[in-house]
């Protein structure tokens, strides 16, 4: 019979059966309480039947009226598996045994247009006018919303810890009194503490001295000035593993604002590998550069064998002629023993210098800037840069300023530039007619200094202009294309500069401009 | 040493030419320096005849284009070739182009004189001339395989160690058949191994009956 009244006429006889003084309005104040309220709230009777459902009720439904609800409702509704709970609850509430407050249970109502949705519902029994209960109040909170974003703020709560637990970068985070409140598994790994171990812990723990004794005051600085020294910035620092290794790291930090509070995010990455791939490269570097004298050493070899043999022939040739004419009576014979002597030693020293100049050519030092005549310097490059270009008809030509005078360099590289320049210009004049190598220096306003070799050459090609000095660029049929490159970087270490350009008689010239020594310097020297 | 002995010491190094000049006056040869080989062949056309001391790297015309030249304008004067280290394989062009011999910077003096002394030997008797390629054969008929390619190989002017890369044997091995093949053809210089060698190419003669002496 309950099926044939209309919820509101229910509820207003269920009120008028309790007789309660209750004026009209207040009524009416109760039924519009009920249609607006966002929750559902449903009237059952002891068969389980639905007596009165509200407007929040129908909507969630998908209904218009109560009359439209689908038969069996609600149970047909509820999906299976909540429908045990919820007969329970019922039967509970029903016998008029106390419930638990706050504890609703949970059941899936599927809509008429098939949706799910997700109830929490709270059971209350309804008492007539004779104290007897005979239909029980539910009031269902759709909660599927929440469960999505619940599930939603777990799956990203899980993303995160996956994040952090497969990030390559170490991350610690700090509150504003500098203690550790999360520790990342690379950040374990990298430093060597467990988060379990290091949390609650000051972050000075990762810092070596004194940074470790500073920290505390940086932050309170921070804090206080808001003046950011690594925030944003990031730094090479040092940190300190739990085994007491200290090590290289580039630390970036982030800040986070919750409320008040400031956490501080670092990312730290170990460079203990970059460093080491840094020295290992800057090793094979110079061993490159060392590599590459030694190449142009090899193509000087063969000629250099020749000049060293002409000193050792000259002297060979007087010692035998001494050593005859001893045989023969020294008396008589004075003055060509002296000369046959005197030109033995100064043939030996020519030997002896080349060997020398070969000798600091491919030795592998360190960079040893000096004071150094820049006359002198031209002059020992073309010992070893000019081998066998007389013999090749080249014909060369110096033309050094007297008021260049001194600069700041590294002998042996600044003589490898050279010497290079010069190979590379004999060997352009190949096949040329006309043969000419000229070196001038010069001196250049901003008290600098010009170091012009020109040849006659065949000239560079336009398509290789500007790739020139680059690493590998080569037209050579045998060559790395590593000489200018390193001419280049030497002269750039040098904070000189090197360039081309085609010489207006035919072939190139190659301009190497250095500074001048400072006077005081001079002084020193 | 007879001082009519004339020796014409062509080397564009002033320190070498005038050494060995010094040198070879005080052994009691009469010496003409000569600063280049464009310089020699043009005084050598009316000059006295003499032996040559001729250097092969000079600019403008190294050794062996002057050698080429006198032979084209019929300077008929023995050679002796002056090489830098490793430059047997010039030296080897100079022989098979008829030079006496050749000496490595720097020789000992007593190579030189032995040099100049054979250099002079055809001077003065011009009418000795190259050994018979028949005799040059017969003297190589006693090398063994192996002897022989060693001997090849330097004739090509090749380094020892090139002939025993190419003959797949060690660069030391390829030191004891050449020392086999000198002791062998009696000889105590490569350079005269290698005139024996060119001697011997003349001849389209195949060796039949290998002789022992």
């Amino acid at each position: 019979m309950f099926h044939a009244i209309r919820p509101v006429h229910f509820i207003r006889t269920f009120l008028d059966d309790q007789k309660l003084t209750m004026d009209a309005n207040r009524q009416d104040y109760l039924e519009a309480v009920l249609a607006t309220l966002p929750e559902c709230v449903a009237i059952v009777d002891r068969n389980f039947q639905l007596i009165d459902l509200n407007k929040a009720g129908l909507k969630m439904i998908g209904v218009e009226h109560f009359d439209d609800l689908p038969e069996g409702a609600p149970i047909s509704l509820i999906s299976q598996p909540y429908r045990d709970a919820y007969r329970d609850a019922l039967k509970t509430a029903l016998s008029g045994a106390k419930q638990e407050k706050n504890k609703p249970f949970r059941i899936e109502i599927t809509a008429v247009d098939g949706t799910h949705h997700l109830m929490d519902c709270c059971l209350a029994p309804l008492a007539d006018k004779n104290s007897e209960i005979n239909a029980a109040v539910v009031t269902c909170r759709d909660v599927s919303e929440w469960q999505d974003a619940l599930e939603a703020a777990e799956q990203s709560s899980s993303i995160l810890q996956t994040i952090l637990a497969a990030v390559p970068d170490a991350m610690v985070v700090i509150d504003e009194h500098g203690l550790i409140t999360s520790f990342s598994t690379a950040a374990e790994k990298l430093f060597g503490y467990r988060e379990a171990e290091i949390l609650g812990q000051n972050v000075s723990i990762l810092m070596p001295s004194p940074h470790k004794e500073a920290h505390d005051g940086y932050l309170e600085r921070y804090l206080r000035t808001g003046e950011k020294h690594i925030i944003g910035i990031g730094r090479k620092v040092e940190g300190c593993k739990k085994d007491g290794t200290i090590f290289p790291i580039k630390l970036d930090v982030g800040e986070a604002k919750i409320g008040d509070r400031c956490l501080f995010t670092g990312f730290i990455v170990d460079l203990t590998e970059q460093q080491r791939t840094a020295a290992e490269l800057q090793s094979l570097q110079g061993d490159l550069m060392h590599a590459s004298r030694l190449s142009a050493v090899g193509s000087l070899a063969s000629a250099l064998a020749h000049e060293i043999n002409q000193p050792l022939t000259a002297i060979a040739n007087y010692l035998s002629a001494a050593r005859d004419m001893m045989d023969q009576g020294v008396e008589g014979n004075e003055a060509h023993l002296h000369e046959a002597l005197r030109e033995s030693v100064s043939e030996s020293l020519r030997a002896g210098n080349i060997v020398r100049r070969l000798r600091e050519f491919v030795a592998k030092g360190e960079i040893n800037r000096q004071i150094l005549s820049i006359a002198q310097l031209v002059e020992d490059a073309m010992t070893l840069g000019l081998v066998g270009a007389y013999d090749k008809g080249i014909v060369c030509t110096t033309n050094i300023n007297p008021d260049t005078n001194h600069v700041f360099a590294d002998r042996v590289q600044i003589q490898q530039v050279m010497v290079n320049l010069m190979r590379n210009a004999i060997e352009a004049m190949e096949f040329s007619a006309e043969k000419k190598l000229e070196i001038s220096v010069q001196s250049i306003p901003d008290k600098r200094v010009e170091i012009a070799i020109s040849d006659t050459g065949s000239g560079i090609d336009p398509e290789m202009a500007d790739q020139l000095f680059h690493p590998f660029a080569t037209t050579k049929g045998s060559g790395m294309g590593l000489g200018l490159s390193i001419c280049r970087t030497i002269i750039e270490a040098h904070e000189g500069t090197i360039n081309a350009e085609p010489n207006p008689l035919g072939g190139t010239i190659f301009r190497i401009i250095l500074l001048k020594a400072a006077e005081e310097k001079l002084d020193v020297e | 040493m007879s001082s009519d002995h004339l020796v014409y010491v062509v080397d564009d190094d002033d320190a070498v030419r005038r050494s060995a000049a010094f040198m070879l006056r005080h052994a009691g040869f009469q010496v003409r320096p000569v600063e280049s080989g464009v310089a020699f062949l043009k005084l050598a056309k009316n000059a006295e005849r003499g032996c040559v001391l001729l250097d092969v790297r000079m600019p403008e015309m190294d050794g062996l284009e002057v050698q080429q030249e006198m032979l084209k304008q019929g300077i008929d004067m023995p050679i002796v070739i002056l090489t830098g280290h490793g430059d047997v394989e010039i030296a080897v062009q100079a022989m098979r182009a008829g030079a006496i011999n050749f000496l490595e910077k720097p020789y000992e003096k007593e190579a030189l004189l032995a040099a100049m002394e054979e250099a002079f030997e055809r001077l003065d008797n011009s009418n000795v001339k190259e050994m018979a390629s028949a005799e040059a054969n017969v003297r190589l008929a006693c090398l063994t395989g192996r002897e022989r390619d060693v001997l090849d190989g330097l004739m090509t002017g090749y380094p020892n160690k090139t002939i025993a890369y190419d003959l797949g044997i060690s660069p030391r091995t390829v030191e004891i058949y050449r020392a086999n093949m000198m002791e062998k053809l009696r000889v105590r210089s490569l350079a005269e191994a290698l005139r024996i060698g060119f001697a011997a190419e003349t001849s389209d003669i195949p060796v039949t009956k290998p002789v022992q002496r």
